[in-house]
């Protein structure tokens, strides 16, 4: 692996995009804009995949700050990253296209849509903590600007400053994790951090504390429980939005930032259980919630929130490539998902409810296709993408203790519910609204095509041993990660788990596509009303957290109100002075030159005189 | 000594008479006669103190006196011809 | 530098025409005034040994400079003092005060001036004594080239004020509108602009 300076060319491509755009967006015009931003990420995508091939790259740049140095690192972890985030935001970027047709903002749509690309990669790249919190930041800047694209709606603008806040809580932790290593080893660079626990010679307890912090951080990121009250109220930006950043990239940021650290969090007892608690926790709560919902973005999102509970539970089992496979095939089938959704609604002119929809098999048969494998892939049916990665997840929480196993094969179960509920209620049964839907154009359904296309296969990069000995990621990610060995399962075990995961899916699925069509039961009613305001949390939040820190808000305006009143009548004060002395300024020349005749008797006076 | 104070007197004068004349051209005289004044201190200087660069200064001042005059007279003839007036108090448009 | 009866005499005649100055009524006399003052001023100076100076007094400041002042106040037909309604009624007392307050400091100041011992002759003040200061390049030359370039500046703008374009042009200013005239297309314009001029 030896310096390129090709390297900070992969980040300098989306940022070019991001300030040509910024600066002559409108010249560009539609669609010229669109495609320039696209092509400029393809170009990234095909460097970052050249230099990749070649073995990766290094890039540094020596004097950035005094003692750490600004570099870059494309190893095989921040390649399949870089992959994804190039590779699937480039096919958004083609979709997005299509979809913000007509908008007025669409070139500042794109490049905010670059800029989000370049912050992505600099935060999958960055070799030092600080290069990555640059990312990190960047991608939650991208984010607040892209949530509230629309922002002439309040409710926009509130859910991208709800957004905002709510990641700056595991900011901190990001922050305090950086002061911590730096304190404890005088370096933040990640290669070099490597070595230095690796050799040793310091508190573990302490080591822990760091490890937590970037767990915080984590958390915020991967909108995990109990930060995770931002992700559903993202979907307030346009589709792609959702589909690139609260999707398919952007919230996976927090499990590679885990999985980067894999040398701290290894055989740390205590973070592993606490991780593992937390997504499980996340997958249950998204599974539920997602259940509940009438708003098909929503019932997107939250599928992304247990989805992400699963890489959580990949990373405290320690099965880190397993969580690296996992944001790939999620990559595809999420993106496909929520790129469904889109067109849908794009279709039906913007209606989001899924009880205004049904039936859209006969009218967007294309577009159905999509929505089926991505409900299938996400449901875990053998043998599309999802399938194997989750398989893997669970396999490897056997290993962690068999009735961890049994909560993830329950919230698999869950899992596929979610994914054919949402089949269901928009593809099947009769159409329910008044709109007229019509097929999307071609610019939108082959960016689907394709990520349908990887929805089915990228599985088998990642099959289990017991039919693939040596699959293609697994090696290739540990060769970056570090190599965690740990006991394989017994073959008729590992055949056992497959067989019991992939019969439970396709029983899940079926028996969820013949609930979802009929009328729901009561108790079901009941369960929705719950599930649809997230279970309260909002509300437990407000409650707790929001009305009392308002409360003291109120208070300190209160003060801060009679401060201000003291210095306004200070200000009226002088103002009126000013008016007194204003009425000397008379015009009439005369006058002035008394003025002018009195200061000379006193100056004279005082200098003759003193 | 005697015309140091006779030129404080005719600065003072001339002081009162800038103040208290209400046509341009009169105040205009007024201020002729304070720079006179100040001229004749510099002579009585030159005189006290046996040094004539004094005396090349109050030719200088002549000198500008004149270029002031001409510029001066020429913006009252032109204010005259805008306004119809020569009365200083009748122009107040210098408040801001 | 003994007080005898022409001093005396002078600074009688210098604030007596001084106060002529300031107070007539018609400008015409204060201006003549004001040449009797320059003409004493004049003769103090010989009597302070600058002749040459006094002479340049008599000639450029009593000769041509009030005999312009003359010229204008006829030119303008503004001879009369009171013109105009007087908007600060009460500034001569302030000023016959302020002037009064000024008379005193700067008397009180000039008469603590200590003159050295024995000051050299002047030479009279005569032009062979002044001339080689005046054109002595580490002297008075380039001061005295700059006051000469300023007086030719002066007379270009004093001609460029007086115009006749400028003040048609500035007559006809949408600022400041005439109200006693009814607005007239710019021929009659101009004829009424040559008409103030000749009035």
């Amino acid at each position: 692996m030896q310096e390129n300076f090709l390297l900070p060319l992969i980040i300098a491509l989306p940022l070019l995009g991001f300030v040509l755009l910024g600066l002559f967006g409108k010249r560009f015009g539609e669609p010229a804009a669109g495609w320039l931003a696209s092509l400029l990420v393809l170009g990234s995508f095909l460097l970052g995949l050249f230099l990749l091939l070649q073995g990766g790259a290094k890039w540094t740049l020596a004097e950035w700050l005094p003692g750490i140095p600004f570099s870059l690192n494309l190893d095989n972890l921040s390649g399949v990253m870089l992959m994804v985030v190039a590779g699937v935001g480039f096919l958004i970027h083609v979709w997005a296209i299509g979809y913000m047709h007509g908008d007025p903002g669409y070139s500042r749509f794109f490049s905010y849509f670059n800029l989000f690309i370049a912050a992505m990669l600099v935060l999958v790249l960055g070799d030092s903590l600080p290069v990555v919190f640059i990312g990190w930041e960047g991608v939650g800047l991208a984010s607040y600007l892209l949530i509230g694209f629309w922002y002439q709606e309040r409710v926009n603008a509130d859910s991208a400053r709800k957004a905002f806040i709510v990641n700056r809580i595991g900011d901190l932790g990001f922050l305090l994790a950086m002061g911590l290593l730096w304190s404890m080893f005088g370096t933040l660079s990640i290669s070099e951090l490597v070595e230095k626990v690796e050799a040793g010679g310091y508190s573990f307890t302490t080591l822990t504390l760091a490890g937590f912090f970037l767990l915080i951080g984590a958390i915020g990121k991967s909108a995990q429980v109990p930060l995770m009250v931002w992700l559903p109220d993202a979907m307030a930006g346009p589709t792609p939005v959702s589909a690139l950043i609260h999707a398919a990239t952007m919230v996976t940021a927090g499990v590679y930032l885990l999985v980067r650290h894999a040398f701290i969090l290894h055989g740390d007892g205590f973070l592993a259980g606490l991780i593992v608690a937390i997504g499980l926790l996340t997958a249950f709560y998204g599974a539920l919630c997602s259940l509940g919902q009438w708003d098909i973005k929503r019932i997107v999102a939250y599928t992304t929130l247990s989805q992400l509970g699963f890489m959580f539970v990949a990373v405290g089992v320690g099965a880190y490539w397993v969580a690296i496979f996992h944001i790939v095939t999620h990559a595809f089938f999420k993106a496909l998902m929520f790129m469904t959704s889109g067109s849908v609604i794009h279709a039906l002119g913007g209606e989001q409810d899924v009880r205004q929809m049904g039936g859209m098999q006969k009218y967007l048969p294309a577009t159905h296709l999509h929505g089926l494998v991505a409900a299938f892939a996400s449901g875990g049916l053998v043998p599309l993408a999802g399938f194997w990665s989750k398989d893997a997840i669970l396999a490897y929480s056997f290993e962690f203790g068999p009735w961890l196993w049994a909560l993830m094969l329950l919230a698999s179960v869950l899992a596929a519910l979610y994914s054919i509920r949402w089949y269901v209620l928009v593809f099947w049964g009769d159409y329910r609204g008044k709109a007229h839907p019509h097929e999307s154009p071609a610019v939108m359904l082959w960016p689907n095509h394709i990520l349908m296309g990887g929805a089915l296969g990228v599985g088998f990069i990642g099959l289990p041993y017991v039919i693939d000995y040596k699959n293609f990621i697994e090696p290739f990610l540990t060769k970056a990660i570090g190599d965690f060995p740990h006991e394989k399962l017994p073959v008729v075990t590992e055949w056992v788990l497959i067989i019991i995961s992939a019969v439970v899916a396709i029983a899940a699925l079926w028996w969820g596509f013949r609930f979802f069509q009929q009328k729901m039961p009561a108790w079901y009613e009941r369960f929705q009303t719950a599930a649809l305001q997230g279970f309260y949390a909002d509300a437990v939040y407000n409650a707790l957290l929001v009305n009392p820190a308002k409360g003291l808000a109120e208070l300190l305006f209160g003060g801060d109100r009679g401060l201000l009143s003291g210095f306004a009548s200070l200000g009226s004060l002088m103002g009126g002075l000013g008016a007194l002395l204003a009425r000397l300024e008379t015009g009439a020349l005369r006058f002035y030159l008394a003025g002018l005749l009195l200061a000379l008797v006193l100056l004279v006076g005082w200098g003759v005189l003193r | 000594m005697i015309w140091l104070i006779a030129s404080a007197l005719l600065f003072s004068i001339g002081a009162y008479g800038a103040l208290t004349r209400r046509t341009a051209i009169l105040m205009f005289l007024s201020i002729e006669l304070m720079l006179n004044a100040a001229a004749l201190s510099l002579i009585s200087f030159s005189r006290l103190s046996g040094s004539l660069d004094a005396q090349v200064v109050v030719l200088f001042i002549i000198a500008i006196a004149a270029a002031e005059v001409a510029v001066g007279l020429g913006l009252i003839v032109a204010i005259f011809r805008r306004r119809e007036t020569t009365s200083v108090d009748e122009l107040r448009q210098l408040r801001g | 530098m003994s007080v005898g009866f022409w001093e005396i005499l002078a600074l009688l005649l210098l604030v007596g025409t001084g106060l002529a100055v300031v107070r007539l009524q018609n400008a015409v006399h204060a201006a003549l005034a004001l040449i009797a003052n320059f003409l004493v001023v004049a003769g103090v100076y010989v009597a302070l040994e600058a002749r040459f100076v006094a002479m340049i007094q008599i000639i450029v400041y009593a000769g041509a400079i009030v005999v312009l002042f003359l010229f204008v106040i006829m030119l303008l037909s503004a001879a009369s003092a009171n013109v105009g309604q007087d908007l600060l009624p009460r500034l001569p007392w302030v000023a016959g005060l302020g002037a009064a307050g000024l008379a005193a400091v700067l008397v009180y100041a000039l008469t603590r001036f200590q003159p050295p011992a024995n000051a050299p002759a002047l030479g009279g003040g005569l032009p062979q004594a002044l001339g080689p200061l005046l054109y002595d390049p580490e002297k008075w030359l380039y001061a005295l080239l700059v006051v000469g370039f300023l007086l030719l500046v002066a007379t270009v703008a004093a001609v460029v004020l007086i115009e006749p374009e400028r003040i048609i042009s500035a007559t006809s200013h949408p600022a400041h509108p005439r109200q006693d005239q009814k607005p007239t297309p710019p021929m009659t314009e101009q004829k009424d602009g040559k008409a103030v001029v000749k009035r």
